[in-house]
């Protein structure tokens, strides 16, 4: 389909160009959508690719989030706490991971949800470490530096959003490989029919847990952006609520395709950012929105476009 | 595979140019701050609680600010232009309240910020106001670190504080020290820094001048906390004299409430509520105070009450605030009124809207606003100005409960002042 | 010491009986419908708030404005299940888990539509002031009257189950919903007595809380998450697991808060999370 990669790059052109002529707000906004969307497809390869539902994402965001913050608080290098982010959320993944595969459905999202909420106590009580109620303020937007070659300044908005813009997008793109190789195969065949799977030989909770350590490691990575953007972290970044907006998000885009969570990113930031503008009750239209697509239209938007809209517009059937 | 690799190829290309356009672009430098517009309306930007237990707050500071704008936009404005109010929801949160700040100045076009019920986010919202060129008027947010750290310390010359800071809370220290049968003090605190340090101020002040006092509990109840008998049973279990207590607004109705409901007003002989002369708190406890239930051991402050000094100026504040409200005005009221006068008398002065002229103006300047003189410290950009304590009663001259009894102390008798010690924000 | 544990303890009591009735409805739906309804914190939050306006605004009979709320709330429980709840039954988890999130988003901006974002308080019913001397401390008439109804509710509760021809049917279409429908049952008017019956319950615990807690959006959602743990470490879907949780948290957390303040969130949690990881079935499961 040649018109998706067309589309594909004139989106990445619209991105690299977005300072030009969005203002200070717009490109702060974009880079809370690649955060998102960054968090939310960790999030789907654990859901859509590996039929398992975690309720508790925001937990490892927030372990990128709080790791990430501490290191730009002792050492302004951009580059190391983005890193120290994404393997906090990798490593918290890969422990709670080991305790959490083992069980399925409802039970998996329940432990998952409990061990979210446990990070978020953490966040709250551990006053000496994590700042508790009021969190950790006056994270410098540090310069990134790769020491003896390079060092920009990161304080103008524009100079941080083409670093997130550039990390997300090679995040996005390895994420594309993994989820369409043998690995993301298999993983496939896990959510679909267990048993055919295990008969064939493979050890299925070690491949669930590595799919919920890279999620882990997508969501740190995605917490990792965010204490040079706000300056600020707080614990409700870990809690429940916050794990809801990847699944929300995901299933807002479609869970079962690839660009869902990012498509799901991209509307939940429009639709809020246009209904705030003129009610302040936005919740009760987003809420409404989630509802209707559940009964509905399950697919997502990006299924409805290809399968609705796409057809009418170009005669063509929907792609296979 | 052909389209495959031609979406592999275009994205490995796109990276690169996007790395490389970026590292190029990274000379395009988005100015410090958006420079203000010279004509059309003077637009302030506020920000506070305005849902939840704590709402009546943010309330209060658009209420304030908006009565304040009502009188001056047909006089003229200030240097000629008319003033525009825009308030958003602070939700409590330091994240959003640093998003609110950024959208007010760099999409909607404020000139000035004010408001921020937290402490939090007063504490998270500073460091981003250089950044931003914009002055900020702190009208609730109580943390001494605010003005201490952040203004004295780092030199953050945005952020002006106008309403009296965590000092208030711990006035009981000077109420009570002549008190020799109250020796046994507990706390209920909020469980969070603005709870640790007006506890600890509390008890480093009564310990100067009493050395016998005894502090034989404390509990600590995080935000939206619903039930505090777990809390008041547990302090209770230590036979306490007095209670020292700072959770605020709803929650603080909430715990007297059920602290009557518990018999404490029969065993304590007194109880602080430190900001009780808050008139959401007033409010709510109306019918209790009527009915006497608290036997007159409910002791208070604020940040400023409706119901002293007895000046003109005062008067006529309460007074245009409830034609217009048809309420009391708090203390966050009173704040974010003083705060467009504020700016009003230091753009004047200056005779410009700029940031750094109008900061330069006020420092040092003696304001008269409804809650009496305030001058505004030079160090630390804290307003300095008294509110009396006083026990909950009911006056046959006010619909609600005021504070009576008042004992008024002067703001320089317990403000601190620099060099400033660490105060211990733990438990 | 003991007497202090004691009369913590009860403290502790009052508090679970609160989470009782909402973790209650939650059991109850979730182990005959088979599904977990997030918003059911709603309901509980929406009883609250219908208490307020008959009680606190319009001043009915303190009695008369509990039983109107539990209708009001039942009501709105059966538009809820006839029109959204009844669709989800068989779909994927994920999907219910997000529709049912969906309603707390919208139940939550609702009630600040309809009664504005401010939080507040009724006053308390005369009849219930004072307090009774217990070990020594004064224990609130009102905690004692709630723990007086969330023992009545458990025993109703269970004769319902156990006595009536409606428990039977329940019991039947939980284990094995198609030998049920066989047999004559009529499921979805069943159903849709269960998810009612359930609301009411959520709403009671709502109803109850106001003269003492604070009437503000979000409460629901607040103790929601502790039904969950609650329902968990009793077992999901097993009503009597429901009450021991109920009561194991309720006192956990007063005596957090008495002896360990640092933990007492984190304790929850951790308890959640051993019981699913060893006994996921819960304490009562099979």
């Amino acid at each position: 389909m040649k018109l998706k990669s067309l589309f594909l790059a004139a989106l990445i052109l619209f991105l690299l160009l977005l300072p030009t002529f969005a203002g200070k707000y717009g490109v702060y906004m974009t880079i809370h959508i690649l955060i998102l969307s960054v968090f939310a497809l960790g999030f789907n390869l654990l859901l859509g690719y590996t039929g398992l539902l975690s309720f508790g994402q925001a937990g490892f965001f927030a372990m990128g989030a709080y790791a990430s913050a501490k290191i730009l608080l002792l050492i302004p290098s951009l580059l190391l706490g983005t890193i120290a982010g994404m393997v906090a959320g990798g490593i918290a993944a890969l422990i709670l991971g080991y305790l959490c595969v083992r069980h399925t459905r409802i039970y998996f999202s329940m432990l998952t949800l409990s061990f979210g909420m446990m990070i978020y106590s953490l966040a709250w009580k551990w006053r000496d470490v994590t700042g508790g109620d009021d969190g950790l303020v006056g994270i410098p937007r540090a310069p990134f530096t790769i020491p003896g070659i390079l060092s920009i300044n990161m304080t103008p908005m524009g100079n941080y959003y083409y670093f997130v813009l550039a990390i997300s997008l090679i995040a996005i793109f390895i994420l594309y490989r993994i989820v369409n190789s043998p690995f993301g195969l298999t993983l496939k065949g896990i959510r679909d029919s267990e048993n055919r799977v295990a008969f064939a030989g493979i050890s299925i909770r070690n491949y669930r847990l590595l799919s919920f350590t890279i999620a882990g490691l997508y969501a740190g990575l995605a917490g990792s952006f965010l204490p040079p953007l706000e300056n600020t972290v707080t614990p409700p970044l870990a809690h429940w609520t916050h794990s809801a907006e990847p699944v929300m998000v995901t299933l807002l885009g479609g869970i079962h395709t690839f660009s869902g969570p990012i498509v799901g990113s991209i509307l939940f930031y429009l639709i809020k950012d246009i209904i705030v503008r003129y009610t302040q009750y936005w919740l009760i239209w987003f809420g409404s929105i989630v509802v209707f697509l559940v009964l509905v239209f399950r697919g997502g938007v990006v299924i409805f476009f290809t399968e609705r809209i796409w057809p009418l517009l170009s005669h063509h059937s929907p792609p296979p | 595979m052909a389209k495959k690799i031609t979406r592999r190829r275009f994205l490995k290309n796109a990276v690169v140019g996007g790395v490389a356009l970026g590292t190029g672009l990274g000379g395009y430098q988005v100015t410090y701050g958006q420079a203000k517009k010279t004509t059309g309306p003077i637009k302030i930007g506020g920000q506070g609680a305005i849902s939840g237990a704590h709402a009546d707050y943010g309330w209060q500071m658009m209420a304030g600010a908006t009565l304040a704008i009502e009188q001056i936009n047909p006089k003229g404005g200030i240097l000629g232009r008319k003033l525009e109010l825009k308030f958003m929801d602070e939700e409590l949160k330091p994240a959003t309240a640093v998003k609110n700040a950024r959208y007010l100045v760099t999409d909607w076009g404020a000139d000035f910020l004010f408001g921020i019920d937290s402490s939090g986010s007063a504490m998270a919202v500073g460091p981003v106001l250089p950044e931003l060129n914009r002055l900020c008027f702190v009208t609730h947010g109580a943390t001494h670190r605010l003005t201490e750290e952040l203004v004295y310390q780092k030199g953050i010359k945005q952020i002006f504080r106008m309403v009296a800071p965590v000092y208030q809370d711990a006035l009981a220290a000077l109420v009570f020290k002549d008190n020799p049968e109250i020796k046994r003090w507990a706390g209920i605190n909020c469980d969070y820094e603005y709870g640790y340090v007006a506890w600890n101020l509390f008890k480093e002040n009564i310990r100067k001048f009493r050395p016998d006092v005894e502090f034989v509990a404390a509990a600590w109840a995080p935000f939206w906390t619903m039930d505090f008998s777990s809390h008041i049973s547990a302090v209770m279990a230590e036979k306490p004299d007095a209670i020292f207590a700072t959770p605020w607004a709803g929650e603080g109705v909430m715990l007297l409430r059920q602290a009557l409901m518990l018999g404490v007003f029969d065993k304590i002989q007194v109880w602080w509520q430190g900001m009780g002369g808050s008139v959401d708190i007033l409010e709510g406890i109306s019918r209790e105070v009527a009915a006497d239930k608290f036997k007159g051991k409910l002791w208070a402050t604020a940040r400023y009450i409706h119901n002293w000094p007895l000046t003109p100026e005062n008067k006529a504040f309460v007074d245009a605030f409830r034609k217009r409200w048809g309420k009391f005005p708090n203390y966050s009221a009173e704040a974010s009124y003083s705060t467009i006068y504020a700016i009003k008398t230091g753009a004047e002065q200056a005779k410009s809207l700029e940031t750094a002229k109008v900061g330069a103006a006020l420092e040092g300047m003696e304001l008269k606003t409804p809650a009496g003189s305030r001058l505004i410290r030079k160090e630390d950009h804290q307003a300095i100005y008294t509110v009396p304590a006083g026990r909950v009663i009911q006056s046959p001259e006010y619909p609600i409960p005021v504070l009576g009894d008042l004992k008024v102390i002067p703001a320089k008798d317990y403000y601190r002042h620099p060099p400033f010690t660490p105060i211990a924000a733990t438990k | 010491m003991l007497e202090k544990l004691l009369f913590q303890s009860l403290i502790g009591l009052s508090l679970a009986m609160y989470l009782w009735l909402l973790a209650s409805g939650l059991t109850l739906v979730f182990g005959v419908l088979g599904v977990l309804n997030f918003a059911h914190g709603s309901l509980f939050m929406l009883g609250a708030y219908a208490t307020f306006t008959f009680y606190g605004k319009l001043g009915l009979n303190f009695w008369l404005s509990i039983g109107l709320s539990l209708i009001s709330v039942g009501i709105i429980g059966a538009i809820l299940e006839r029109l959204f709840i009844r669709r989800i039954y068989d779909i994927d988890l994920p999907y219910q888990l997000i529709l049912t999130f969906g309603f707390i988003l919208i139940f939550d901006d609702l009630v600040k539509m309809v009664w504005g974002g401010v939080a507040m308080i009724p006053p308390m019913p005369h009849f219930f002031e004072g307090n009774l001397s217990i070990f020594g401390r004064a224990f609130p008439i009102y905690n004692l009257f709630i723990i007086v109804a969330g023992l009545g509710v458990a025993v109703i509760l269970w004769l319902a189950l156990e006595k009536t021809w409606w428990g039977r049917m329940i019991r039947a279409s939980a284990s094995d919903r198609e030998m049920a429908s066989a047999i004559g049952i009529n499921i979805p008017v069943l159903f849709t007595t269960v998810f009612v019956f359930a609301a009411m319950l959520a709403a009671l615990g709502g109803a109850l809380g106001t003269p003492v807690r604070v009437v503000a959006p979000g409460i629901g959602t607040a103790m929601i998450i502790q039904a969950f743990v609650i329902t968990v470490i009793g077992g999901l879907g097993n009503l009597k697991g429901a009450f021991v949780g109920a009561l194991i948290v309720g006192i956990l957390t007063s005596f957090g808060i008495l002896l360990f303040p640092v933990f007492e969130l984190f304790i929850i949690f951790v308890v959640m999370a051993i019981v699913l990881m060893v006994k996921p079935e819960g304490l009562f499961g099979k």
